[in-house]
């Protein structure tokens, strides 16, 4: 015997319950901007260019992962790249993401009528630049924390991982640091140098020209014309992971190397620091001048 | 109270004056904001949204001060704008609810609400349909949706019809009157089209170049007036039946105006207008072609006022 149907439409109705404040409509906003960076409830076509820069930026810590596997133990620490190397080798991925993800976050919101429709809410300029802020850093945290992450988990689990349990809070604490300032500057000069247009591609290759163009404007600066070396710390690719260097103590080899060996660390972080507060600069005024009605 | 008070709200944008101490009480229902592109309708909008900060004067939305309690206003306004730009990829019920949370609705609440607010605007069936395969009547009604799913106490729409044929046009109108009428949402709708706003607004605010023309209550202000017109026959075996009828309209009291067989009768009361024309007409064995109440537009209106 079946049950009478029962048609339960209850239709539109006024709304008696408690409504969520501010942080939720950010919250709101910021899952909103990561489901669309990446793809998620779209086409598939806008899910192949994160998917595929994602892959690539994890690839040598699967390689030096299936070396551990492979060798094991055999694997010398000579061969084992430090952690903070891993924020350096994939950079230019990260470069590239960062050309997709502040445009999509951003410049899509101009065109297409969200932005206005936002600050008809709760939303205020300062809240939804917040959120978008953390919508970027969030995806951009995927693949410059997470193949760094991938590895210590790995080696962990292949007993090459750090000594001891306070040694590997140590090494985890540092990799949060480093990431989280590495993609806190990278979301900075992206969101910034796209909000000065409305057109996304033209946005990517700002986004290209402030990162890849100032790194060799700085370049030739140093090694061209003969400029001081600390001048690097300018170098939007290179101070990153040189700051991620000295997080994890390097200031020997790998300095040296970077022809910054005698930059003080403090002139490092300053540096991106530096770099970080104009963008967020050119971000804020350039919001504070656009109407929304 | 007000839905919407302001007092001498003037907004300057450098040389450029915008509203020029504007001073009105908008009351609940649905009421019309017309103007000529430039009058300072959005500008006005702008300002009760609490995004711009008024030169002088002062706004109260919904009894809030925009430019203090911006936050707690906005969730409790809706608002349609004029661009018809949306994200393309992003289906119906997705964009709504969305934006249903981004006002205050918590997330399964705002699902619901999503779903039923497309089903009101008609677009139950469409709503998982991404938004760049919508027409632009469907895709205004999806607006229209985001603007009520989180249940707000006012709408602001922003020319709501623009792009719309006649059918999508009317059926616009009554959603917006359904919306005001069923769920007491009240409304506040910026149009230049005023046959629009004539047809489905209580009350209008008119504005011109700044300034505020005409407001109040529509049946008050359009109608039909006391001025009839009775356009009458001139035929060979009647000579003389139209000065006939002149003559007694004006006997008794009545301003007539003629243009040949056409004559305009003013008067206080229309009634008592059309007693006396038929009368007039009776004696003079006069001949009638057509005989009509005029009626004051809200284009008239506005012409006047403007002028």
């Amino acid at each position: 015997m079946t049950a009478p149907a029962e048609i339960f439409d209850r239709g539109y109705r006024r709304y008696e319950g408690e409504r969520t404040g501010v942080w939720q409509a950010m919250r709101s906003v910021l899952w909103h901007t990561i489901r669309s960076v990446l793809g998620i409830g779209r086409k598939g076509r806008h899910k192949v260019f994160p998917a595929l820069v994602a892959l690539v930026a994890f690839l040598p810590s699967i390689a030096f992962l299936a070396f551990a596997v492979l060798i094991g133990d055999m694997l010398s620490e000579e061969l084992r790249p430090p952690y903070w190397e891993l924020f350096g080798l994939p950079i230019l991925v990260v470069v590239l993401f960062a050309t997709l993800v502040a445009p999509e976050a951003l410049v899509r919101d101009r065109r297409d009528g969200m932005f206005r429709l936002y600050l008809s809410t709760p939303l205020t300029k300062p809240t939804y630049l917040l959120a978008k802020f953390a919508a970027v850093m969030a995806v951009m945290a995927i693949v410059v924390a997470g193949p760094v992450l991938l590895l210590l988990v790995g080696y962990t689990v292949q007993n090459l991982g750090p000594d001891g349990f306070g040694a590997w809070i140590g090494v985890s604490g540092r990799i949060l640091l480093s990431s989280v300032l590495i993609v806190g500057f990278m979301a900075a000069l992206s969101l910034g140098a796209s909000s000065l247009t409305d057109r996304r591609a033209i946005a990517s290759v700002g986004v290209l020209g402030a990162v890849v163009g100032v790194s060799i404007v700085v370049g030739i600066c140093v090694d061209a014309i003969g400029l001081r070396h600390e001048l690097r710390v300018l170098d939007p690719l290179g101070a990153p992971v040189e700051m991620a260097a000295r997080i994890f103590g390097e200031v020997g080899p790998a300095g040296e190397s970077r022809g910054s060996a005698a930059t003080p660390t403090w002139l490092v972080f300053t540096g991106v620091a530096a770099w970080t507060t104009v963008w967020l600069s050119v971000l804020v005024t350039r919001y504070r001048r656009l109407t929304a009605v | 109270m007000a839905v919407l008070t302001t007092s001498g709200l003037t907004m300057r944008f450098g040389s450029q004056l915008a509203l020029d101490a504007v001073s009105v009480d908008v009351p609940f229902g649905v009421t019309g904001l017309v103007g000529a592109n430039g009058a300072g309708k959005t500008t006005l909008m702008s300002i009760a949204l609490g995004l711009r900060v008024p030169t002088a004067g002062t706004v109260t939305v919904l009894g809030f001060d925009p430019g203090h309690h911006a936050r707690k206003l906005r969730a409790q306004v809706g608002y349609v704008s004029e661009r018809n730009v949306l994200p393309e990829d992003m289906a119906a019920s997705d964009f709504v609810k969305h934006l249903a949370e981004v006002r205050g609705m918590p997330r399964q609440e705002a699902k619901g609400r999503a779903s039923d607010a497309l089903w009101l605007v008609g677009l139950g069936e469409e709503r998982f349909r991404p938004l760049g395969t919508m027409s632009t009547g469907q895709r205004q009604r999806v607006k229209l949706a985001q603007a009520v799913a989180a249940d707000p106490s006012l709408v602001l729409l922003d020319e709501p019809t623009d792009g719309l044929d006649p059918v999508q046009c009317d059926e616009m109108l009554s959603l917006i009157r359904q919306i005001s009428e069923e769920f007491g949402i009240d409304v506040l709708l910026s149009s230049h089209r005023l046959e629009e706003v004539e047809r489905i607004c209580d009350n209008i605010v008119a504005l011109d170049a700044g300034r505020l023309v005409a407001h109040g209550r529509l049946d008050a202000l359009v109608g039909n007036t006391a001025t009839v017109t009775v356009e009458l026959v001139e035929v060979d075996d009647r000579p003389g039946a139209v000065d006939a009828v002149e003559r007694y309209l004006r006997s008794v009291g009545l301003e007539v105006n003629r243009d040949l067989a056409r004559l305009r009768v003013g008067g206080t009361d229309p009634h008592a207008s059309l007693d006396a024309i038929r009368d007039a007409v009776a004696s003079a064995d006069a001949r009638v072609r057509r005989i009509s109440t005029d009626r004051t537009t809200l284009e008239d209106l506005f012409t006047r006022a403007s002028s």
